[in-house]
C-alpha cells in the first residue's frame, strides 16, 4: 500500500543527500553568496569555507556547467544582468559577477596588492572592479555640505532634437524619483529618459553589483547629454579591500569610497555628459541619518571637483526648516502630502514631485535662456545658518 | 530573513535538526521553536521582538481569562477589550500615517492646518498577521472552539511560529493549538509533499514572480504613459500572475517547512483564477484571510441572515475593511469595494431564476465565459491594488486602449506569464501522483532530485530576490 508519510530518518537522509548534491552543483553559487553577505561573523566564516569547498570541487567541472547554463540563458534573453547580457553578446566583453564574483578577478590580484600603511585604497585591488584614481579621489573631505544649492543652467534643447537624460543610481532613484520624472516627461518631445538605475545596489559592494560594469551595459549605445545620479543609501556599511575589513566611516573606508565615487562620476560624465549628483535626503532614523551625512560629504567633495558635475541638495525641498527629516508637508493650498515612503528612507511619489519641477525646468529650459535656475524655494525657507555652510560650500553655491 | 535565501536554508536546516532531536520533550521542543521564531523575526529588526512577545503574551493571558470565566458578560468584556487592544496596536502602527493625512486634508478644508511635525510609526514586519492570530485566539476561546485550557507557551508559539509569522497563512487557534498539545510523530511526516510545496513555492516566487515584476509590471505601473495597450494589458495580466505566484509561493514554502517540522497549515490558495464566481474566488484566494473575515467580521455583522439589503451592506463592510487591512491607502479600499460590489452583484445575479438562464449557467460555455469575465474583473481590482495612486490606476486603464508596439513581450516573460496563469489549471492529481511516485524512490534519490530542482530555480532566478509582496501587509 502506498503511503504519503515517511519517517524523520528518511527525511534527514533525503535532506543530507540533497545538501551534498547542492554543494556539488552550487559550489560557485555559494562562493558568490558568501561574498554577497554583509560584513560580520557569518561572512567571516562563510567566505573561506565556500572558497575552500569550491576549490576542492573544481576538478569535477560542475561549476562550469552552472556557468554555461547562466550564459546560455543570457543568450536567450533570460538574464536580468545587463553586464552578463553584454558579455554574451560580445564574447570579448566584460566579466560578470553573476557567474561568480571571485572568478571575475584575475587570479592572485587581490593577494598581490596588500593594503597600504595608511589605509589608502590599493589601486590593483580597486582596478579589479574598474575603479580608478579619478579626479576628486584625493581631495580633502569637506566638513559639511551646503544646504541650498543651485544647478548650472543648461542651454535650451536644439530644435528637432531630444536631450537624452540618464537616470542613474540605486533605489533612491528607482523608488519615487525616476517614475515621477518619467511620467512628467511622457509626451515631452524635448527629453528622453534612459534607465540606468537598480535598487539594492551602490558603490560600497562592487562584488555584489559592480556599477563600473553595469552602467555601460545598461546604457548600451545611448549617449546621454545629462546624467542625474541618486545613489548611496545602501552604502552605509563596511567592506573588504585587499582582505582587510574597512569599517564604515573609518579613514580607510572614506578614502576607498571617495575613490569609487570619483571613478563612478568619471564614468558617467565620460563623453561630456553634465551630471547632477543628488545628495541623499535627510533620513528618519538619526543614526542612519548621521551615516548619510558622511556619504553626502564624500560625494560632495568629489563632485565639487568636477567642472561637469554639480551636487544638488534635496533637503530644502523634502526636509523641514532646518533640513531635517519630515514625513508630511502641507502645500499652500492646504493639501497635505506624505513625502516619504513608509520606510523613512525613500521619497514617495509626491515627495519626488517636489523635486521634479526644478529638474525639469533645468533640463528643458524655456527660451529665452535664464541666467540661473534657483533650485530651492528660498522664499519659503529660512536662509541656512552660517555654521551649516562651510566656506567652500558658500563659494560653490555662489558659483552655481 | 527571506525564504529564498541561503541564510534561511541554513537556519531552517539547523532548526529542523534541533527541533526533531527534542521531539520526545515537548516543552523543550516548543520552547526551542519559540526561540527560533524570535531569532527569525529578529533577523529583520530586533527592536520589534518585544512587540511580538507582548501581543502574544497579552492575547494568551486574555484567552485564559475568557476560558476561566463562566459569566458570558465577563467573557465578552474580556474578548472586546482584548480584541480592541490588538486592533489598536495594529491601528497605531499601520494606520497612523493614513489617519494623519486624511485629518490634515479635512483640516485643510476647514482652515489652516497646524504646522507641527507629524510622524507615523515604522511598520513592524508582519504586524497584520500576528495581530490577526492574536484575535483568532481570543475569538476561538470565546466561542468555545479551543477545548483545552490555553497554555501560555503554546499561545506564544501559535502567534510567533516562524513559517507563518511574516505573511501567513493565518492559522486558527482552534486548529493549531491542538497540534501543539500533542507530541510530534517522527514516523508520519509528509516529506514528499513538503518538498513539492517548497520547490513549487520557490519556483513561483524566484522565477515567475520576480521576472514578471521586474520586466513587465514595474515598468508599466511606474510610467503607464510610456506604453501601448498591448504592453499595458500584459502588465495587468502579469500582475495578476505575479501576486498569485508571490503570495501563494510564500505560503507554499511556509506550509512545506511546517510539514517538515511535523505541523500542518491550512491551504491558503486553490487555483483562484479558475473560479467562475466572486464567491468561489474568495473560497480559493487567500483562504485563511477570507475565512477569518467571514467568521470574525461578516458573521458577527449578521452575515446573510438579515435580508438582502443588510447582506449587501455586510458584504461591502467586510470587503472594504479587508481592503484596508491590505494597506493604508484609498486604492486598497477601492480594491476591497470593487470585490464587495462583485459579490453583491453576483448574489443578485445568481438569484434570477429565469429557466433559460438557469439552464445556460450549467453549460461549459457559460462557465468559461464567467471565468473570463471574473478574471478580468479581478484584474481590474489588481490595478487599484498595485497602483500607488488613483491617477496611475486610471492612467493604466486609459492606456489599455492606446496604440503602440508590445515592447515588453519578450519570450521569457511570456513563458513565465503563461506558467503563472495556466499553471492553476494543472489537475491536482498530478501533484498527488508525483508525491506518491516519490514515495517509491530511495531517500537519497529524492534528495538529489531536490538539489537539481533547487539549482535549476537558482539559475533561472534573478540576481537578487525581491521581498515578498505580502510582507508589507
Amino acid at each position: 500500500m502506498q503511503t504519503t508519510t515517511q519517517s524523520i530518518r528518511q527525511m534527514f537522509l533525503a535532506l543530507a543527500g540533497g545538501a551534498a548534491m547542492t554543494l556539488l552543483l552550487e559550489a560557485g553559487g555559494l562562493v558568490s553568496w558568501a561574498h554577497h553577505l554583509e560584513l560580520g561573523a557569518l561572512r567571516t566564516v562563510a567566505v573561506p569555507a565556500a572558497e575552500r569547498m569550491e576549490r576542492a570541487l573544481r576538478p569535477l567541472g560542475l561549476a562550469g556547467v552552472r556557468q554555461q547554463a547562466l550564459e546560455s540563458l543570457a543568450r536567450v534573453g533570460w538574464s536580468d544582468d545587463p553586464a552578463l547580457l553584454a558579455m554574451v553578446s560580445t564574447p570579448s566583453g566584460m566579466p560578470s559577477k553573476t557567474v561568480c564574483a571571485t572568478d571575475a578577478a584575475p587570479q592572485g590580484l587581490t593577494l598581490a596588492a596588500g593594503p597600504s600603511s595608511k589605509g589608502a585604497p590599493s589601486l590593483l585591488s580597486e582596478q579589479r572592479y574598474g575603479f580608478l584614481n579619478a579626479a576628486g579621489a584625493q581631495a580633502p573631505l569637506v566638513a559639511g555640505v551646503p544646504h541650498v544649492t543651485a544647478l548650472t543652467p543648461l542651454p535650451p534643447v536644439d530644435p528637432g532634437k531630444q536631450r537624452v537624460v540618464a537616470l542613474a543610481g540605486d533605489s533612491m532613484m528607482a523608488v519615487g524619483l525616476s517614475a515621477t520624472l518619467m511620467r512628467q516627461v511622457a509626451g515631452n518631445g524635448h527629453l528622453r529618459m534612459v534607465k540606468t538605475f537598480r535598487s539594492g545596489t551602490g558603490l560600497a559592494r562592487p562584488e555584489v553589483f559592480n556599477w563600473m560594469d553595469e552602467y555601460p551595459a545598461m546604457l548600451g549605445a545611448e549617449k546621454p547629454e545629462v546624467v542625474i545620479v541618486a545613489i548611496g543609501a545602501n552604502d552605509a556599511q563596511g567592506f573588504v579591500v585587499d582582505g582587510k575589513v574597512l569599517a564604515f566611516g573609518s579613514e580607510g573606508w572614506e578614502k576607498v569610497y571617495q575613490q569609487r565615487v570619483a571613478s563612478y562620476l568619471a564614468m558617467v560624465s565620460a563623453g561630456g555628459a553634465r551630471v547632477v549628483w543628488m545628495g541623499l535626503p535627510p533620513m528618519r532614523i538619526p543614526t542612519y541619518d548621521e551615516k548619510i551625512a558622511t556619504l553626502n560629504r564624500i560625494c560632495y567633495t568629489v563632485v565639487s571637483q568636477s567642472p561637469q558635475a554639480v551636487w544638488w541638495n534635496p533637503a530644502p525641498f523634502v526636509g523641514d526648516e532646518s533640513g531635517h527629516y519630515r514625513e508630511f508637508v502641507t502645500l499652500a493650498n492646504g493639501r497635505p502630502m506624505r513625502i516619504r515612503a513608509a520606510d523613512g528612507i525613500h521619497l514617495s511619489d509626491e515627495g519626488a514631485g517636489l523635486l521634479t519641477p526644478v529638474l525639469l525646468k533645468w533640463l528643458d529650459p524655456p527660451p529665452p535662456v535664464v541666467a540661473s535656475v534657483q533650485t530651492a524655494p528660498v522664499a519659503s525657507l529660512p536662509p541656512p545658518t552660517p555654521a551649516a555652510r562651510p566656506k567652500r560650500h558658500t563659494k560653490r553655491a555662489a558659483r552655481g | 530573513m527571506l525564504f529564498p535565501t541561503v541564510e534561511y536554508a541554513l537556519f531552517f536546516l539547523a532548526v529542523l535538526a534541533i527541533a526533531w532531536s527534542l521531539y520526545r520533550f515537548p516543552l523543550y521542543h516548543k520552547s526551542f521553536l519559540l526561540l527560533a521564531s524570535y531569532v527569525f523575526y529578529g533577523f529583520w529588526n530586533w527592536s520589534y521582538v518585544p512587540l511580538l512577545f507582548a501581543i502574544s503574551l497579552f492575547s494568551g493571558l486574555v484567552a485564559q481569562r475568557i476560558q476561566q470565566s463562566t459569566d458570558k458578560k465577563i467573557r465578552k468584556r474580556w474578548l472586546m477589550g482584548g480584541a480592541a487592544a490588538c486592533l489598536a496596536t495594529l491601528g497605531y502602527y499601520k494606520y497612523t500615517g493614513f489617519l494623519l493625512l486624511n485629518l490634515l486634508a479635512l483640516w485643510g478644508h476647514l482652515g489652516r492646518p497646524p504646522r507641527i511635525p507629524l510622524y507615523s510609526p515604522l511598520l513592524p514586519l508582519g504586524v497584520s498577521f500576528f495581530v490577526f492570530h492574536a484575535i483568532s485566539l481570543l475569538m476561538d476561546c470565546y466561542r468555545g472552539k479551543v477545548k483545552e485550557p490555553v497554555q501560555l507557551g503554546d499561545a506564544l508559539l501559535y502567534v510567533a511560529f516562524f513559517p507563518q509569522l511574516i505573511a501567513g497563512p493565518i492559522l486558527r487557534a482552534s486548529r493549531f493549538l491542538p497540534q501543539l498539545a500533542k507530541p510530534r510523530d517522527p514516523h508520519r511526516v509528509r516529506v514528499n509533499r513538503a518538498f513539492l510545496l517548497i520547490v513549487g513555492g520557490l519556483f513561483k516566487k524566484v522565477v515567475i514572480s520576480n521576472m514578471l515584476a521586474t520586466r513587465l509590471v514595474e515598468p508599466v505601473f511606474a510610467v503607464p504613459q510610456s506604453y501601448g495597450g498591448l504592453d499595458t494589458l500584459l502588465a495587468v495580466y502579469g500582475y495578476a500572475a505575479q501576486i498569485y505566484c508571490d503570495f501563494s509561493g510564500y505560503t507554499d514554502i511556509a506550509m512545506g517547512c511546517a510539514l517538515l517540522l511535523g505541523y500542518r497549515f491550512p491551504r491558503n490558495f486553490n487555483a483562484p483564477y479558475t473560479s467562475t464566481s466572486p464567491q468561489e474566488f474568495w473560497r480559493r484566494w487567500h483562504i485563511s484571510l477570507s475565512t477569518w473575515l467571514r467568521d470574525y467580521l461578516y458573521f458577527p455583522l449578521g452575515g446573510s441572515r438579515k435580508g438582502a439589503a443588510r447582506t449587501a451592506l455586510n458584504l461591502m463592510i467586510t470587503m472594504l475593511l479587508g481592503g484596508l487591512w491590505h494597506g493604508a491607502a484609498w486604492t486598497f479600499v477601492a480594491w476591497g469595494g470593487l470585490h464587495g460590489a462583485l459579490l453583491v452583484i453576483h448574489r443578485f445575479w445568481s438569484r434570477i431564476a429565469w429557466p433559460p438562464l438557469v439552464r445556460w449557467r450549467t453549460t461549459t460555455a457559460w462557465k468559461w465565459t464567467a471565468r473570463l469575465l471574473l478574471f478580468h474583473a479581478v484584474c481590474a481590482g489588481w490595478v487599484f491594488f498595485r497602483a500607488s495612486s488613483f491617477e496611475i490606476a486610471f492612467s493604466v486603464f486609459t492606456r489599455l486602449g492606446a496604440a503602440g508596439p508590445a515592447t515588453l513581450a519578450a519570450t521569457p516573460v511570456l513563458i513565465v506569464l503563461f506558467l503563472g496563469l495556466a499553471g492553476q489549471f494543472a489537475p491536482a492529481r498530478w501533484r498527488n501522483g508525483l508525491e506518491l511516485e516519490m514515495g517509491r524512490w530511495p531517500a537519497l534519490a529524492r534528495g538529489a532530485a531536490l538539489a537539481v530542482t533547487l539549482t535549476t530555480i537558482e539559475v533561472l532566478g534573478p540576481t537578487g530576490v525581491a521581498p515578498f509582496i505580502y510582507f508589507q501587509f
